[in-house]
């Protein structure tokens, strides 16, 4: 190969990894275009090293060298590829021949880095050094490490300068015939394999986890901690540890840490302060900080036992309430969200009204959360916060709703269901219906009652009649086996058809309520001209008569 | 090499390492019929050809202390730790330097090598006796032992010195900005830790012997740093891993970072301390800790450190300080950088102990605080490291020459090399560095330390030699 062309061939390299700096920062791995400009990359590598074992590129300030001659320059603070590497101390970076793309990925990956932000912990140089790469390597000057300019040259004239006096080596020759200084008795010990077990069990013990045993360091801080200052100092250390522990997903830590300030607020012997402090840590393990990030993780799909997340919510506080209803419209995963609803049922009671404000929430699927959580709770101070709701514009939280006013009941809960019996949406009239067959009370008895004598209720879609009846078998009593009766016995002549639905929902609800003295009256009907009639007759005789 | 093939070859390494030295150690107790001896030859020749497949050449060469397997380093670590060393003294004793397999090999060539192999070391020039002897085995070639070239050698040393005083002038900065309030980046610091890491693997024994020069007026940064140099070295002998390596020696560059708390007037103070002097100077691992959890986020570094500098005064038997309401067992890297702290402090001339101890003697302090103040392990590690005689030792040698350990042997440990400082006629000499274990033609050795003495004692600059 001419070196005109090995410089191309270089130019072209370094062309490759320009763009690879760009599609290696928008793109996934996965995707096509991020794929292709790797390989493209790769393929460059290729071509130069078919001549070439080694690509050896020299890095000045504003310039790349290859051979002494110039294949990239800019004098651009920003997007300088020669200055990024320059001013990290690297001078020389050497490709082998046996480069894989694997290992053309990672520097690729490492040199997209945004080194200038915060977040990147290391600088290049260091992110080179950890890959310990095989097939590139380079030279870097580390003078820029040393904090004072020709430190060495002068801590190296100051440590010479303080020659050792003739006299005292004479003396020390001399003193060396003397007898009384023999050689210390210190020997090699050789190694043994027991040594190695040894060594192997710390290196085992070694690679468990750090942050438990610094916690107990905190602790030992906090009960030397005398001043005020001093008490703030280390519960900000616990607070970062917190931090630390649920970013890497360790809640059962967080749960030791709030385990032991809580025994310390118990603790009679210790000081208010302390306890003050000791209460701080655990509000702030159920804070907006850490809840969005229990939110991070669990939507990162990372395994959270169920025990141990109800062991941590146990120690939360009610301020916590509002943290996890925040997330709660925020997570991505229905795994996620059923584990913010378990821990909010857990906590809810301790603050309904809190709750509560979640009903006002913009979104309908929080909203219907919120109620279900209620429901769960079952805390009948949840009422007059779920009446407000009855009006939602979203027929699922309305459907959501009645049911849970049906299972809490109330005082304002017969009048809201009423209304909902009025409703266009048959869904939700439904849902009012089956509500007031939970409330079963007399009242809600009495409404239904009155409805079926309604003189338009015969109107309605026969399902829905059908499911009127079906609620009142709820009340077994007499007042409803006689208006049953009294539907039955009715004679029309206008409107038979609607009629016969009437009684046939009727004999369906005998047939339910189990009442023998029925069977004379529906063996009337078993023959009726009418199918619907007819069929739902002799159901009813077999279920009285055969108990199903 | 060829990349991904590169670490499937760094990883039979640690089989050709293992199975050369089951067979030259089996070759020594049985028989060479032996089927012991002979189902480990076989052993060996599957694992040579099968990477004579992969490649067409495989060297396996001494180098100093580490053996490369066509020029990659083999890392030494804990699961070949014993038969590592034991190749390394095997061959040092034959002065053979590489052995290359060239062609496929049979079970028959293996057999004449580790014949000649046993024979050898008794002979009057054991490489030569060796070469002649393997003459007709065409499959491996062997390489005598290269000596290091002065010259690069002294290439080496420039930049290990360099690399030291950087670290010292780095640490310099970052106490002192500290001390200031200063925002500080560890960016740099985990730099110098990671060159000084490669230094220990690839020349541990120049940088170890950075760590005896000693500067009362910057006693606290080269404090820091010799623990740190110390610390990875030792480290290094524990089989840890680079990264490992540089998170100990940060942990370890940071350990005394409370003593910034301690006042001036204390801490230079320079009679002895009274009792409440002494206790603001026990503050200092509780103050350190604070110090490393305000320095930047909580991540997985800063936990370890915060818990080295917390713990770097507390012993192996749970004494020392701070006094802990429930004492826990210490973590490992405050056990290797109490180590290398107690090693550095005892020799140096700090204010608070104006007379800083020989290195024997320190050695053997250290000695008697295993397995109560130190880990016994450690011990056994730590003094294989520094040797019997550490370097900056004060030796009286056989041949009436008075001189400074200036390198450990590894594998003759009462046998390192000396700067001559003063001749049999008593002349203040400098310079010349001599080998202990060199011979002379009867096969005796030339010389050998009949004596050691305290440099400190007679105020020897260890840096106007060992610099």
């Amino acid at each position: 190969m001419e070196l005109s062309e090995e410089i191309k061939a270089t130019k072209d390299i370094i062309q490759a990894f320009l763009k690879s700096k760009k599609m290696i920062r928008m793109y996934p791995p996965n995707n096509p275009i991020y794929v292709k400009t790797l390989e493209d990359c790769y393929s460059k590598f290729k071509n130069f090293n078919y001549y070439k074992d080694m690509l050896v590129l020299k890095i000045k300030q504003n310039e790349i060298l290859y051979d002494s001659e110039q294949v990239y320059s800019s004098v651009e603070k920003e997007d300088n590829l020669a200055l990024f590497f320059f001013k990290d101390g690297l001078r020389e970076i050497t490709f082998r021949q046996g480069l894989t793309s694997e290992e053309l990925e990672e520097f690729l990956k490492i040199i997209s880095l945004d080194y200038d932000r915060e977040v990147v912990d290391d600088d290049l140089v260091t992110m080179l050094w950890e890959k310990d790469f095989q097939n590139i390597q380079y030279i870097v000057d580390d003078a820029v490490l040393a904090d004072e300019e020709d430190y060495e040259a002068k801590a190296v004239a100051e440590l010479e300068e303080k020659a050792t006096e003739e006299d005292d080596l004479h003396k020390a020759y001399e003193d060396a015939f003397k007898k009384e200084e023999e050689i210390k008795e210190v020997s090699i010990v050789p190694l043994t394999d027991n040594d190695l077990q040894l060594l192997s069990g710390e290196l085992t013990k070694d690679s468990q986890d750090k942050i438990g045993k610094l916690n107990n360091m905190l602790f030992e801080l906090l009960y030397i901690a005398e001043t005020l200052p001093d008490y703030s100092e280390v519960i900000g250390f616990f607070m970062n540890s917190i931090d630390y522990s649920i970013r890497h997903g360790d809640i059962q830590m967080v749960t030791n840490v709030m385990a032991k300030m809580k025994q310390i607020t118990d603790d009679k012997s210790a000081s208010e302060d302390m306890k003050k402090h000791a209460k701080r840590v655990i509000l702030f393990a159920g804070s907006d900080q850490i809840v969005s990030l229990i939110g991070e993780i669990l939507d990162s799909g990372h395994e959270i036992e169920e025990k141990i997340f109800e062991d941590f919510i146990k120690f939360l506080d009610k301020s916590s309430i509002m943290p996890f209803m925040k997330i709660l419209g925020e997570l991505n995963t229905i795994h996620s969200r059923k584990i913010v609803i378990d821990a909010l049922i857990f906590l809810g009671p301790k603050d309904i009204m809190t709750l509560a404000t979640g009903l006002n929430d913009s979104r309908w699927y929080v909203v219907r959360n919120i109620i279900y959580i209620l429901r769960k709770i079952g805390d009948k101070r949840a009422v007059d916060y779920l009446l407000r709701t009855v009006k939602h514009g979203d027929i699922r939280v309305k459907k959501e709703v009645i049911r849970t006013l049906g299972e809490l009941g109330g005082a304002g809960v017969i009048k809201a269901l009423k209304d909902c019996l009025e409703d266009p949406e048959l869904q939700v009239r439904s849902a009012a219906l089956r509500a007031f067959g939970n409330i079963a009370s007399e009242a809600a008895k009495r409404i239904i009652m009155d409805r079926i004598s309604d003189k338009y209720f015969k109107d309605k879609d026969f399902e829905e009649k059908k499911e009127y009846f079906e609620v009142l078998t709820r009340w077994k009593d007499n007042e409803v086996y006689n208006l049953l009766m009294e539907i039955m016995k009715k004679s029309t002549f206008w409107g038979r058809s609607k009629s016969y639905e009437d009684k046939a929902c009727a004999a369906y609800c005998l047939g339910l309520i189990g009442n023998k003295e029925a069977l004379s009256i529906l063996n009337k009907f078993k023959n009726s001209s009418n199918n619907l009639l007819r069929e739902y007759t002799y159901s009813a005789i077999h279920r009285l008569e055969h108990g199903r | 090499m060829a990349g991904r093939e590169d670490k499937d070859i760094l990883r039979s390494s640690k089989d050709l390492i293992n199975q050369l030295s089951v067979v030259l150690r089996t070759a020594q107790i049985h028989d060479p019929n032996n089927v012991a001896v002979v189902s480990a030859v076989d052993r060996l020749v599957s694992i040579i050809n099968t990477l004579l497949s992969q490649e067409n050449i495989i060297t396996l060469e001494l180098r100093g202390e580490f053996f490369y397997l066509n020029d990659y380093r083999i890392r030494y670590s804990l699961e070949y730790l014993l038969n590592f060393d034991f190749l390394v003294r095997e061959f040092k004793k034959r002065e053979l330097g590489s052995v290359i397999f060239k062609l496929r090999i049979v079970p028959e060539d293996i057999k004449i090598f580790v014949k000649v192999f046993t024979e050898s070391p008794y002979s009057e020039s054991p490489f030569n006796t060796f070469e002649e002897k393997m003459t007709g085995v065409k499959s491996i070639e062997i390489g005598r032992l290269k000596k290091v070239v002065e010259e690069e050698s002294f290439d080496v040393r420039k930049m290990v010195k360099k690399t030291y005083f950087n670290a010292v002038s780095y640490t310099k900065g970052v106490i002192n900005k500290i001390k200031a309030g200063e925002k500080v980046h560890l960016k740099k610091a985990k730099r110098v830790v990671e060159t000084m890491v490669d230094q220990i693997l690839e020349e541990e024994q120049l940088l170890l012997g950075m760590t005896a020069i000693k500067d009362y007026d910057e006693y606290t940064y080269h404090h820091s740093v010799n623990v740190s140099i110390l610390s990875i070295a030792l480290g290094q002998r524990l089989g840890l891993s680079r990264k490992m390596l540089t998170d100990l020696g940060m942990a370890a560059l940071f350990h005394d970072i409370g003593k910034m708390e301690i006042p001036p007037e204390v801490l230079n103070k320079p009679t002895n301390f009274t009792d409440d002097e002494w206790k603001i100077i026990r503050m200092h691992p509780v103050w350190g800790i604070k110090a490393l959890l305000k320095l930047k986020k909580l991540d997985d570094l800063t936990v370890r450190s915060a818990i080295v500098s917390f713990e770097h005064h507390m012993n192996f038997d749970l004494t020392g300080y701070p006094k802990l309401r429930n004492p826990l067992e210490l973590d490992f890297f405050s056990k290797i950088v109490s180590f290398a702290d107690q090693y550095d402090a005892m020799t140096s001339a700090r204010v608070y102990s104006r007379i800083p101890m020989g290195p024997d003697k320190a050695l053997s302090i250290i000695m008697e605080r295993a397995g109560t103040q130190l880990d016994p392990l450690l011990f056994k590690f730590f003094i294989n490291m520094v040797g019997v005689f550490p370097i900056g030792t004060l030796v009286m040698l056989s041949t009436n020459d008075l001189g400074i350990v200036y390198e450990s042997n590894q594998l003759f440990a009462s046998r390192p090399r000396v700067m001559i400082i003063v001749d049999n006629k008593g002349n203040k000499v400098k310079g010349s560095v001599v080998d202990l274990t060199e011979k002379n033609v009867k096969g005796e050795y030339i010389r050998s330390i009949t004596k050691t003495l305290d440099p400190n004692k007679y105020k020897i600059n260890l840096a106007e030699y060992l610099l």
